[in-house]
């Protein structure tokens, strides 16, 4: 094959440039930056015994008074609960359908499972939808507190007073008593696929 | 390099595949057709084709390595060659052959080459020997390849030198006037998501139909605003309004001073300004609406004609359908599809697809006599199964399928009936033989006339129905005992926009699918009754059972119960049955772009999926089929003896007359919803003749009409001693007083002028009087 002279240069020239440059972060860029690593370090510090390295991108959210978190590879987005429409005859996990730009999404509450007092809908919910290659659904968050990275290691196996449907979708849980769940389970829950037959 | 000839490949391979499914369509089509030509005629151009596909495909297969399929198309070819040449005759035994190896080759190119075994040696071997005419394979034909295969078409020609080679060369063209015509092959997967994408901006359409009304009522509102802000400060003192650092005199002249003198004078004219301009982009969105959805229009339009494709593409497969369950069941069957060239939507061809097949297997199963029997009968000892496609009106096609074996039994069918007690003993004595046949229909009963259903499908002709209504069309049956049976279905060619009615129940809002909207009425209380805790209504001299919306769907009673003197009602039909469904509010009708729940919500009772309205909020639609059952379930469905008690005294009859076919369809509509019987006349010498032949409780009459008007009408009727005491109406746009008095003297009974008449006027007006 014969060797492309030309777009090496190029490369070698980009690369020429932008050292000229320099890189130079602005002041609240370079203090982000600073924090995250010093957070990092924190982390690596705070998980040494733990070998198992990586740590993983978690969305953090409210669910009544309870901090939760979930995996964010399996979220697809998080959008404002705005207008959704309630279905008659579902079961009461099934809170009804949202728009999300053009498409129908079903919304499940999870506080019906996990037995949580039920705060009301207000400006603050938001739906977090999740999906793999087979199903995708959202779920209500009362608020979403954002997202971070933590240490594989930080997660603890879940306490055995956390029993019920709860620890069906557990991964463990974390400082500050979040909870993680587990998104693969959720999705792969046939337990949460409404199919109804007519009536007899 | 690897990796890019195994790209190469994979496109190739995909490429092929849908090569390989037309030639092996048009060699499954071509058997079938040989089975059936008579010696001579077609033969020979039967099998030139088939041949010619063959050879096609072994060659298409050879250039994707897929060696299995060209060890199977080798023999084939040979056979087909051997044809050819009438080395070899056409007997049954080696149709079969034939069948079996197009099966096979089917299987091998499903499995893709690489999962495929190959083909079974056995069946190599026995097409060999087939070609060679027996037992001993024919050398010279194993040799032959494809190379060879224009020296293959020589030998044919040469071998029947009384047949001309010409003649095989016409023939030739004709098998491919599709490759000749101006078109080209496209995926129908890019076509349907064109489709779905131009379908969407039916969406964006009536999204923007939202902005504009919104745009105009801020425009409204804002304009409002402004003439208020002016006159208060038309009001104002001009001190007030002045800043305190400013000599007041100047300011004097009010609200007409220049903008760049006082402050707040320039803030007004400034939102006036602003006012105008908003107002014009109000206008200027609702010219862009309106341009916008005659493109929409035209580009669904153009995007539905893209989904049209000829009827053979559903037809052709069903040939070999026939064939195979005709032998399962050892009997003959010849099917003869007619007007297969009839172009209708994919779509609805897809969807017609099994139920199509059904009707075919019901047919071959129950209509179809053994050959014996037949012979018996003396019919041929082969039944023929006919399948005709007509276009009857614009936009609609009727498909026919009909047959000719021992059609269906009045008796039988009814018998059936009473045992699953779907008519009472009463009414099977009213039913017509056509009413009886229709019985089929009907969910859980045997369409077979032997009661004990061996293939135990009771419930397959209702949902053939049910189906084919789904897609807009309508569906009987005819039968003639010991003739045949034929079962005739009429479908829209193309699928019509989806429409639907929105309605509230329960403080939700809910679409219900057009199609089964029979009708939308509003009824008086007094046309509700209730026998045993369940209502029915009497709606155009009918009985039909009433049930809420919100009960059918289980949803909790919100508003106040105080039942309201008119209840909106919305009958829904399917499946040949009706119920009318009560609705707190009926709303627009309107376009809908019918979307899927998600897979998390696989299949909800009632609801077959969601719409957007408006800004955007999703609304349910409605599964009509479930929400009868559901109806019926939440138990507020009447019994068959309640339906009788209710429907016990008769709606009284009217007689309009009216000569404008708006005024009488108004009046009609009116009085029916109100639950008349209605009949109308065109003018009173009409009126006159139908008043003689038939009873009327009441007459509606039009002043003003050709050949007799109603004032003459009403005295003849006055004159006529059976008709003297019938009450007559006068619907008129004549206001004067004179015109009253001259309806009065001719001897009407009521006198309502058309620009004050109300449908509540009218009808207070008609109860009084009937």
């Amino acid at each position: 094959m014969a060797v492309d002279w030309n777009a090496i240069r190029d490369r070698l020239k980009a690369a020429a440039d932008a050292l000229e440059r320099g890189v130079a972060p602005s002041r609240e860029e370079a203090a982000e930056i600073l924090k995250a690593r010093a957070r990092a370090l924190a982390e690596e510090e705070a998980g040494t015994g733990a070998a198992d390295g990586g740590s993983i991108e978690i969305l953090e959210f409210r669910l009544a008074f309870e901090n939760y978190g979930i995996a964010s590879s399996h979220v697809r987005e998080v959008c404002p609960l705005k207008a959704f429409t309630p279905l008659p005859g579902v079961p009461p996990f099934v809170l009804g359908i949202v728009n999300v730009r053009g498409r129908i999404f079903s919304v499940i509450d999870l506080k019906r499972f996990f037995e949580l007092p039920d705060k009301g809908l207000g400006d603050l919910n938001k739906v977090i939808i999740l999906g793999d290659s087979m199903l995708e659904f959202g779920i209500l968050a009362d608020e979403i507190a954002g997202v971070r990275p933590i240490r594989s290691g930080e997660i603890q196996p879940p306490l055995p007073t956390l029993t019920g449907t709860r620890q069906k979708y557990l991964k463990g849980v974390g400082r500050d008593q979040l909870v993680m769940l587990d998104a693969e389970k959720l999705l792969a829950d046939r337990d949460l696929i409404v199919h109804q037959e007519s009536a007899a | 390099m690897a990796r890019k000839d195994d790209d190469l490949l994979k496109q190739l391979l995909a490429t092929f595949a849908v090569e390989a499914e037309e030639h092996l369509g048009a060699i499954s089509t071509g058997l079938l057709e040989l089975e059936k030509a008579p010696a001579g005629g077609r033969r020979r151009e039967l099998i030139e084709t088939i041949f010619r596909e063959v050879h096609s495909l072994k060659g298409a297969a050879r250039v994707v390595n897929l060696a299995n399929v060209v060890a199977l198309c080798q023999p084939l070819e040979e056979v087909f060659a051997a044809l050819k040449r009438a080395d070899i005759a056409l007997a049954r035994e080696l149709f079969d052959l034939l069948h079996e190896a197009v099966g096979d080759l089917k299987k091998l190119l499903a499995g893709n080459g690489a999962a495929a075994a190959g083909p079974a040696p056995a069946l190599i071997r026995r097409l060999e020997a087939a070609a060679g005419g027996g037992p001993a394979p024919a050398e010279s034909a194993r040799r032959r390849d494809v190379g060879r295969s224009s020296k293959a078409r020589g030998t044919a020609a040469a071998a029947q030198p009384r047949a001309p080679a010409q003649a095989a060369a016409p023939q030739a063209a004709a098998v491919a006037p599709r490759a000749a015509a101006d078109t080209i092959r496209v995926a129908s997967w890019k076509l349907d998501s064109l489709f779905r994408q131009a379908e969407e901006m039916v969406s964006a359409r009536l999204a923007l139909e939202q902005r504009v009304a919104e745009l105009r009522e801020i425009s409204g509102a804002f304009l409002a605003h402004q003439r208020e802000l002016e006159n208060v400060r038309a009001q104002l003192p001009a001190e007030t309004a002045a800043g305190p650092d400013r000599p007041p005199g100047r300011w004097r002249n009010g609200h007409d001073v220049t903008a760049a003198g006082d402050p707040v004078d320039a803030q007004i004219s400034g939102a006036r300004s602003l006012a105008h301009r908003l107002e014009a982009l109000a206008a200027a969105a609702a010219r862009d609406n309106r341009a916008l959805g005659k493109m929409v229009d035209g580009l669904l339009d153009e995007a539905r004609h893209l989904l049209m494709l000829p009827v053979s593409v559903l037809m052709e497969p069903l040939h070999k359908l026939v064939r195979d369950l005709a032998r399962e069941q050892g009997k003959e069957v010849v099917l003869t599809v007619e007007g297969a060239d009839i172009e209708i939507d994919r779509r609805i061809q897809e969807a017609m697809k099994d139920p199509l097949i059904h009707l075919l297997r019901n047919c071959i199963d129950h209509g179809i006599e053994t050959a014996a029997e037949r012979r018996r009968r003396r019919k041929p000892a082969a039944g023929t199964l006919t399948v005709t496609i007509a276009q009857k009106t614009t936009g609609r096609a009727e498909i026919t399928v009909s047959d000719d074996g021992r059609g269906i039994d009045p008796a039988k069918v009814l018998a059936a009936a009473r045992k699953l007690d779907i008519v009472s003993a009463e009414e099977a004595q009213k039913l017509s033989e056509r009413e009886i046949l229709a019985l089929v229909f009907r969910s859980g009963l045997s369409t077979s006339p032997i009661v004990t259903d061996i293939s135990g499908r009771g419930l397959g002709l209702s949902i053939v129905q049910e189906k084919v209504e789904n897609l807009g069309g309508g569906m009987t049956v005819e039968s003639r005992n010991g003739r045949g049976t034929s079962f005739r279905i009429t479908l829209p060619l193309m699928l019509a926009a989806y429409r639907g009615v929105m309605v509230h129940a329960g403080d939700q809002r809910f679409i219900l699918p057009a199609v089964n909207v029979e009708r939308v009425a509003r009824v008086g209380r007094e046309d509700i009754r209730t026998v045993e805790n369940k209502a029915t209504l009497r709606l155009g001299g009918q009985v039909l059972s009433l049930v809420h919306l919100r009960d059918a769907l289980g949803l909790p009673a919100t508003r106040g119960e105080g039942s309201p003197a008119f209840q909106p009602v919305v009958v829904l039909a399917q499946g040949g049955e009706r119920i009318a469904f009560a609705v707190d509010e009926i709303r627009q009708e309107q376009e809908v772009v019918l979307k899927g729940l998600g897979a998390q919500l696989s299949r909800v009772r009632n609801i077959a999926g969601a719409t957007l309205v408006g800004a955007g909020t999703p609304v349910p639609v409605l599964n009509v089929a479930d929400l009868m059952k559901s109806a019926v379930e939440a138990g507020t469905v009447p019994t068959a003896a309640g339906m009788a008690a209710a429907g016990a005294e008769e709606a009284a009859s009217i007689l309009v007359v009216e000569d404008s076919i708006t005024a009488r369809a108004l009046l009609k509509n009116i009085l029916e919803t109100a639950g008349y019987r209605v009949k109308t006349a065109v003018d009173g010498v009409d009126a006159l003749t139908t008043l003689k032949v038939e009873k009327f409780d009441l007459v509606v009459s039009d002043v003003e009409m050709p050949r007799m008007n109603g004032f003459d009408l009403t005295a003849k009727i006055r004159a006529e001693k059976t008709l003297a005491d019938l009450p007559v109406v006068l619907v008129t746009a004549l206001a004067s007083r004179e015109d009253r008095e001259r309806g009065i003297d001719a001897g009407a009974n009521a006198y309502i002028v058309k620009s004050s008449f109300d449908q509540g006027g009218l009808l207070d007006i008609v109860r009084r009087l009937v």
